[in-house]
């Protein structure tokens, strides 16, 4: 019942929270306090999964003629996703201590959050599908209320693209349900399909769209550039990591010969995707957009890794998604910041915010650096690790993406000098740049996490190998 | 006493009575005793009718509907009205005959004339006789293939049987006057005018209560023919579901007036309901016929319902009245956005499941291509009603929009509307028991 609580508690915990908020002015603690009891919630769980194999939550709201239960379930994997996500929260909490409208923001946040629990609990595939659309609404509304001039554009394409996307989804799921009679995602196996290869492609091109890969990246700039810096960090964080959470769980560990078969197909968009958001990131002179393209880039890498259906590979690939997570949203938070006390995106505007601003422009840099692959970061291994995993097994010609580093580097150190270093703008001199404790506070966790783990990442990556380590027992996935 | 001598008693007595608030009162009183009477299977009392346990969901899933009308209704003819109608939609959904059918079918029909007749303005007017016309020419059709059917020598007091080559031409021909009424392309170009045009807490009995019952009716009659003639009617069903839905969901991306935009997206749902005609093979066909119907019932009416309270009985409002509502009434913000999302098909709301039923029924019968396309026409929808909610609280609040506002009674009405978008969209198993 407990892990029910979990998903549900927040769920209907908000409506109250935002009729009422405004009469009390509480509810960011409420939110705070729900973040920080998840996070607890997420490492009891972590201390009872079995070695092996699914930690069964209960099931509940059973429609057996449709084989509709809500079946909660958690192993190695969707734990790590839980504690990210719970992490991920606290931190986007803190970093919206003073949003505007603090009430409604927060509910919102709290809605999320008992959605995204259920995303990485369920293991039914019509209420993994529910959970995964309920997601959608809070970040319609963050995005369209608190984000910037364009907000309204970005929040319907948003909304719209990524809800085609699922409709894919559901149909691969009713397919899956019409030949092999279950929804359940731990007892599905490849061979109960009948037409795997059409179930795979619409799986793959729907969870492709929520990560993003190219071509299925363009409601992401959009998105990124109008939300709020917190909701950047979060839709960065968390929401493109659901795509590649259901993109391993699905896509290639529920059925790896359709994955083998089509391996190259994830190589390729990934290949793509971080040359293509590379050079654009290069291109760009709007600083939120560059650091989106970045991220549309690094998942990129992410999407090569898993690429390789290995167990390097794919543990590479986890470990990049949580270092993505811990690097590109401090940028974004930095980007969001430098706007909103200087009302410009520009980078040309900018220039000499080290003077200004030394810490942020310490932790700005920290964070780039960590994203361009610097040993003694997060990013360094995540990268070092893909690059190892996808030569051992696409080839040593895999080294090329060595090169999409380059370009982070690039963009990266090209923006330190126009945004970081140089002459002081005159925009920079005339802003005030004092900021929030609690903000402050945010962008210093994330900094630590880069460090913590980019020197000492082997608790991290013990917790990963587990993950996937019954998956590949039999010498590789079966 | 039955549900239907409870309504229809209920119905006549009410002429009698002036004091809104008296007749409230009794209605709600009658209201409960007929569901206690629809709880118990009390029969009609006439001969071919009959009820089941599925009829029974859907005739408390009615009565439920009825009494938020009532509530909401400031009209003494209107609350009449409705249980007039409510009393002919239970003789329809119990009637087990074709003869029964028909009358039933035709009763509804000249009480939803009657409803629209009660013309406070140009608009309400023109509104009316639309539906006037088109109810007349859909009843002249169904009258000339029952004609067409009987012409076969068939029994009028069975259940549809098995025909040859006329008993098709006239169930068909029926059929095409049955879809004038449910609004299915290219019957529908009334639909969108009548709708929006005449009194929107009208439009919510038309549009959600009316609607909801004859698409059930229609398909536990047909359901014989449906399957006997699957290979026949198959390509025709499709296509105009198909065409249906898009057409509908294209319409109402351009429609301005909130009143427009449910019109074509009722019938756009006429095209999903028509879905389960196509699937009839598959042992989800009723489930997701019944489910849709009581889903819709719910959201549509609640709509409807709102834009009368916020147009203040006036069917004019338009997108931009709706401006900055999520600032200036929270409470009635929100239950548009719930029932438009239900609408659209998220998730924990009953839109969903009963269009993912619907769209799975369709799997099942070996239809992929057309799941998806419904899938896709689903996706397409929320873009306008993503684009509703966006004018209520991504906007500033217009300068000159002077909205209505809910009492007691409306928000009474609408919390009952909304707990059962809530209840059908969690409790699956409610409907699922009684079929598969």
């Amino acid at each position: 019942m407990g892990a029910l609580y979990l998903i549900f508690l927040p769920i209907f915990l908000a409506l109250p929270l935002y009729l009422l908020g405004r009469n009390f002015g509480v509810v960011k603690y409420i939110a705070l306090t729900l973040f920080v009891y998840m996070l607890t919630q997420s490492v009891a769980l972590y201390g009872q999964l079995p070695e092996a194999g699914y930690l069964d939550l209960g099931s509940y709201l059973s429609v057996p003629a449709f084989d509709f239960v809500l079946s909660l379930q958690v192993d190695r994997l969707s734990v790590i996703m839980l504690l990210l996500t719970s992490v991920m929260l606290i931190l986007v909490g803190l970093s919206s201590w003073r949003m505007k409208m603090e009430d409604a923001y927060f509910a919102l946040l709290v809605f999320f959050s008992g959605a995204i629990f259920g995303v990485f609990m369920s293991t039914n595939f019509l209420w993994f599908f529910i959970f995964w659309e309920l997601t959608l609404i809070p970040m319609y509304f963050l995005v369209g209320i608190w984000g910037a001039e364009g907000r309204i554009y970005a929040a319907v394409k948003f909304f719209l693209y990524t809800h085609v996307a699922s409709m894919l989804i559901l149909l691969a799921f009713f397919l899956i349900y019409k030949q092999s009679g279950t929804f359940d995602m731990t007892m599905v196996k490849e061979s109960m399909l009948m037409t795997p290869a059409l179930i795979w492609w619409l799986m793959f091109v729907g969870f492709a769209v929520k990560m993003p890969l190219f071509p299925f990246h363009t409601w992401l700039p959009d998105a990124h550039v109008q939300a709020p810096a917190p909701v950047s960090a979060l839709l960065a964080g968390v929401l493109l990591k659901m795509g590649a959470y259901a993109m391993i769980r699905m896509v290639i560990l529920m059925m790896p010969e359709q994955a083998a078969a089509y391996g190259w197909v994830i190589l390729s968009v990934g290949l793509v995707s971080l040359f293509f958001a590379g050079f654009m990131a290069l291109h760009e002179s709007h600083l939120k957009k560059m650091v989106a393209y970045s991220s549309i880039s690094h998942m990129g890498l992410v999407a090569i890794a898993i690429s390789t259906l290995s167990f390097d590979g794919l543990s590479a690939a986890l470990f990049e998604m949580i270092g993505h997570a811990f690097i590109i949203s401090p940028l974004f938070l930095i980007a969001g910041f430098i706007h909103h006390r200087t009302g410009s995106w520009q980078m040309g505007d900018m220039g000499g915010l080290m003077q200004r601003a030394p810490y942020l422009s310490a932790l700005f840099v920290l964070s780039g650096l960590a994203a361009l692959g610097l040993p003694g970061t997060m990013g360094f291994i995540g990268e070092i690790t893909i690059l190892i995993s996808t030569i051992q097994a696409h080839g040593v010609w895999m080294i090329i993406i060595l090169l999409g580093s380059m370009l982070a580097a690039g963009y990266l150190i090209y923006s330190f000098r126009r945004v970081i270093y140089g002459e002081m703008s005159p925009l920079i001199r005339e802003s005030d740049f004092s900021m929030p404790k609690m903000e402050f506070l945010s962008l210093l966790l994330f900094g630590l996490l880069i460090i913590v783990f980019g020197l000492y990442p082997q608790p991290l990556f013990e917790m990963i190998n587990q993950a996937f380590q019954s998956y590949f027992s039999a010498g590789g996935l079966s | 006493m039955s549900t239907f001598v409870i309504l229809f008693a209920t119905a006549v007595l009410s002429f009698a009575i002036r004091s809104r608030s008296v007749l409230k009162l009794l209605v709600l009183a009658a209201l409960l005793a007929a569901g206690y009477a629809a709880i118990d299977a009390v029969p009609l009392g006439l001969s071919h009718f009959g009820s089941d346990q599925a009829i029974t969901l859907f005739e408390i899933v009615l009565l439920v509907v009825m009494a938020a009308v009532v509530l909401s209704e400031e009209e003494n003819i209107n609350i009449t009205q409705t249980l007039f109608l409510g009393a002919a939609s239970v003789a329809l959904l119990e009637s087990q005959s074709f003869l029964t059918f028909v009358l039933s079918f035709e009763a509804l029909s000249i009480i939803s004339f009657v409803l629209v007749s009660n013309i406070k303005n140009r608009e309400a007017a023109i509104g009316a006789v639309k539906m006037f016309v088109s109810g007349a020419l859909a009843t002249a059709l169904i009258v000339l293939g029952s004609a067409f059917y009987l012409f076969e020598g068939h029994d009028l007091n069975a259940p549809l049987q098995e025909v040859g080559v006329y008993g098709t031409v006239g169930l068909w021909i029926m059929l095409v006057g049955i879809f004038y009424k449910l609004t299915i392309v290219p019957m529908h170009t009334w639909a969108a005018d009548s709708y929006a045009q005449i009194r929107p807490s009208h439009a919510a009995i038309l549009s959600g209560m009316v609607k909801s019952v004859a698409v059930v009716g229609v398909f536990m009659t047909f359901m014989p023919f449906l399957l006997q003639q699957n290979s026949l009617n198959l390509p025709v069903l499709v296509m105009l579901a198909l065409v249906t839905m898009t057409l509908g969901n294209f319409m109402a991306l351009f429609q301005k007036q909130v009143g427009k935009i449910l019109s074509y997206s009722s019938i756009a749902h006429a095209g999903y309901m028509l879905l389960a005609f196509v699937a009839v093979k598959s042992a989800y066909a009723p489930v997701a016929i019944f489910y849709i119907a009581i889903a819709y019932i719910f959201m549509q009416t609640a709509l409807f319902m709102l834009l009368d309270k916020a147009g203040k009985g006036s069917s004019s409002v338009t997108l931009d009245d709706l401006k900055g509502l999520g600032t200036k009434d929270k409470t009635m913000a929100l239950l548009f956005t719930v029932q438009l999302f239900s609408l659209a098909g998220i998730p924990l709301l009953a839109g969903f499941l009963s269009k993912a039923v619907l769209v799975y029924a369709v799997v099942d019968v070996g239809l992929p291509l057309v799941a998806l396309a419904t899938l896709l026409n689903s996706a397409l929808s929320v873009a306008y009603y993503a684009w509703i909610v966006k004018h209520i609280y991504f906007d500033e609040p217009a300068k000159h929009s002077a909205l209505g506002s809910l009492r007691v009674s409306g928000f009474a009405a609408q919390a009952i509307l909304l707990s059962g978008t809530l209840y059908f969209g969690l409790f699956a198993t409610t409907v699922f028991d009684l079929f598969v």
